[in-house]
């Protein structure tokens, strides 16, 4: 859209959607909005202020064809057909179905009408994003009777405090569920009603929520909630294949990152570097997945593009009682790390150095690689189990992770080894020294006492 | 509809190196064989006769240089393209990758977008690269699709 058009622009903390569409019907303006928030965006096209097409830019676009094929509404050569002719433009596609006479024309005006109020709902629910009304209306073919903005808008926000009243939810609009293969008892012995049965038949885990919806014609909410029923109920099971893939990838990636960098600390022969390595491997580690958690957490989706205050808060609240815990009961070195900004700030153990030296220093860093070794497992953890569960990506993911933490185990071991043999040359040592010069000996005890509380701690944690 | 699916091995001595790509390249419908150190990686050449190579340099038993080396002088695998996959990303590691006869070079830590990507580009026309006595091999590996 060139700039000679635009009229007005802003963000969306200043001039909420529901506003600055009511401002444009009041004022009987023609033209288009567009609406940004993260990588979603919407638009939406007026004259004389009132709403005749919307467009939203979906990664996968819902194909109604497929979906009515699906419902018995279409056999597969039907919709191949109006395919053909539609060329995926859903807009030409359903005056087709009409002229088919395989649709009403009633039918076709409450499907566009729902649609729109369908995304302007979801687009009603973004906290941060930018707008902009342009003079030109995109020509979208459609033979939608116009809509009056208010009553778009009510029905929007009605089903936008549905979604709101649904607290945390995992399921998102992207959210697709399938079978699961379990499934053997007779579903009529559940006493489901039509709509569950309905979003049942569509559960093939390749329609989303989204499409889900707008082909019931049933608001994506209660969608979400009737499939949030079948789930508890174990009958689906929820794939987000897109999403899936993405934060596979995004994991896997941190995982290659890391398993290099402990790859290249193991080139440290001195004991201590070789500690001091593993704690910067494993906090790198530790940063990497809560920077992942912050993108792909399961509450933190379907809000467009979320503030980072948001983010790091939630952060903080997720993971940072289980370090304190775990500072209090096993780890106290654990208190010099806290968390900055989502982040785990380690600094304080990196320059350890310079306050400690010799056995003390070995044995600061011992401890904190053994915590923060505990500490990746259950961010790992709790964050695999929040973004995919036990679904095949996560089974996968955990197969990968359960590798890297024997890369880190040996590692650990090796050091552990390392210890025992010191520490059995000290008794060794000890023991002829108590053969031949009982009188140093007493004297070394006394000093070695406050010194070598490790021997034994170490030994009962290690079994 | 019988469809038929290449086979890639990877030669690396961490198991994490060799899960990540094993779940990587399955999810794009590529087979997975793995070695974890040299002279397993030749064993399972000769008997898997993979579509494509990707080894790391350092290994137990014997280096990547080495094997990409005994690849190359054999008449029945020389085609096979060989990605290197090392953590060295200096010239001269790339320059004796090539010397010994490395089809490209993939940088630890690598991004698993441009694994797939690499791959693929050198798995286009496998099929072709096969020798005619692996063509009981071929059929076996035919899946349903």
């Amino acid at each position: 859209m060139e700039s000679q058009d635009l009229i007005m622009d802003g963000d969306l903390q200043t001039l909420g959607l529901q506003s600055i569409l009511k401002m444009l019907a009041l004022s009987g303006k023609t033209g288009t909005l567009f609406i940004h928030s993260g990588r979603e965006t919407l638009s939406i096209s007026l004259r004389k202020g009132q709403i005749i097409a919307l467009r939203e830019e979906v990664v996968n676009q819902p194909d109604l064809l497929t979906m009515l094929c699906l419902m018995n509404r279409l056999d597969a050569q039907q919709a191949q057909s109006v395919r053909d002719a539609a060329q995926g433009n859903m807009q030409v596609a359903l005056p087709i179905l009409v002229d088919q006479n395989w649709m009403s024309r009633a039918e076709m005006q409450q499907r566009l009408e729902f649609a729109i109020t369908q995304s302007i709902s979801h687009a009603l629910r973004w906290v941060n994003g930018r707008f902009s009304f342009h003079r030109r209306v995109i020509a979208m073919e459609g033979k939608m009777q116009p809509l009056d903005v208010d009553s778009v808008l009510l029905e929007s926000l009605r089903q936008a405090d549905e979604w709101e009243e649904m607290g945390e939810i995992s399921l998102t609009r992207a959210t697709m569920a399938r079978w699961l293969p379990e499934v053997s008892n007779d579903v009529r012995s559940l006493g489901l009603s039509q709509d569950h049965i309905d979003v049942l038949c569509l559960a093939n885990g390749e329609v989303p929520l989204q499409a889900m919806a707008l082909a019931l014609m049933i608001p994506e909410a209660r969608v979400a909630r009737i499939l949030a029923r079948l789930l508890e109920l174990r009958l689906v099971e929820v794939v987000d294949t897109a999403l899936e893939a993405e934060l596979q990838q995004d994991l896997t990636n941190i995982i290659i990152m890391s398993q290099h960098t402990l790859a290249r600390q193991r080139q440290n022969l001195a004991p201590d570097e070789h500690l001091l390595g593993l704690i910067k491997t494993l906090s790198q580690c530790i940063n990497g997945l809560l920077i992942h958690h912050g993108s792909y957490a399961k509450s933190l989706r379907g809000r467009g593009q979320v503030p980072i205050s948001d983010i790091v808060s939630y952060l903080e609240r997720r993971f940072a009682g289980s370090l304190q815990f775990m500072a209090k009961q096993q780890f106290p070195i654990l208190e010099t790390a806290s968390f900055t900004g989502g982040q785990l700030d380690c600094s304080e153990l990196f320059n350890l150095d310079r306050l400690v030296r010799g056995e003390q220093l070995e044995e600061f860093y011992w401890e904190a690689v053994r915590g923060l070794a505990v500490f990746l497992r259950t961010v790992f953890t709790t964050l695999l189990n929040d973004e995919v569960g036990n679904s095949y990506t996560g089974r996968q993911l955990n197969i990968v992770w359960k590798a890297f933490l024997t890369e880190i185990d040996q590692e650990i071991q090796q050091y552990q080894i390392y210890r025992a043999h010191q520490h059995a040359q000290h008794a060794r040592s000890r023991f002829n020294d108590s053969a031949y010069q009982n009188d140093t000996d007493w004297k070394s005890a006394a000093q070695n006492e406050g010194t070598h509380l490790w021997s034994s701690e170490w030994q009962r944690r290690s079994i | 509809m019988i469809e038929s699916i290449p086979t890639v091995l990877v030669v690396d001595d961490s198991p994490t190196v060799r899960k990540i790509v094993q779940m990587t390249l399955q999810r794009e419908r590529i087979r997975v064989i793995t070695a974890s150190d040299g002279l397993s990686a030749l064993t399972s050449v000769a008997d898997e006769m993979p579509s494509l190579i990707l080894l790391d340099i350092q290994l137990p038993r014997m280096d990547g240089y080495t094997i990409c080396q005994i690849v190359r002088k054999n008449l029945q695998f020389r085609a096979i393209p060989i990605i290197m996959l090392s953590g060295k990303d200096g010239l001269f590691d790339k320059m004796r990758g090539r010397l010994a006869g490395s089809t490209e070079y993939l940088t630890k830590p690598f991004d698993s977008a441009e694994l797939v990507q690499t791959v693929k580009k050198h798995l286009a026309g496998w099929e072709q690269r096969m020798p005619p006595q692996y063509e009981g091999m071929r059929t076996r590996l035919r899946r349903r699709g």
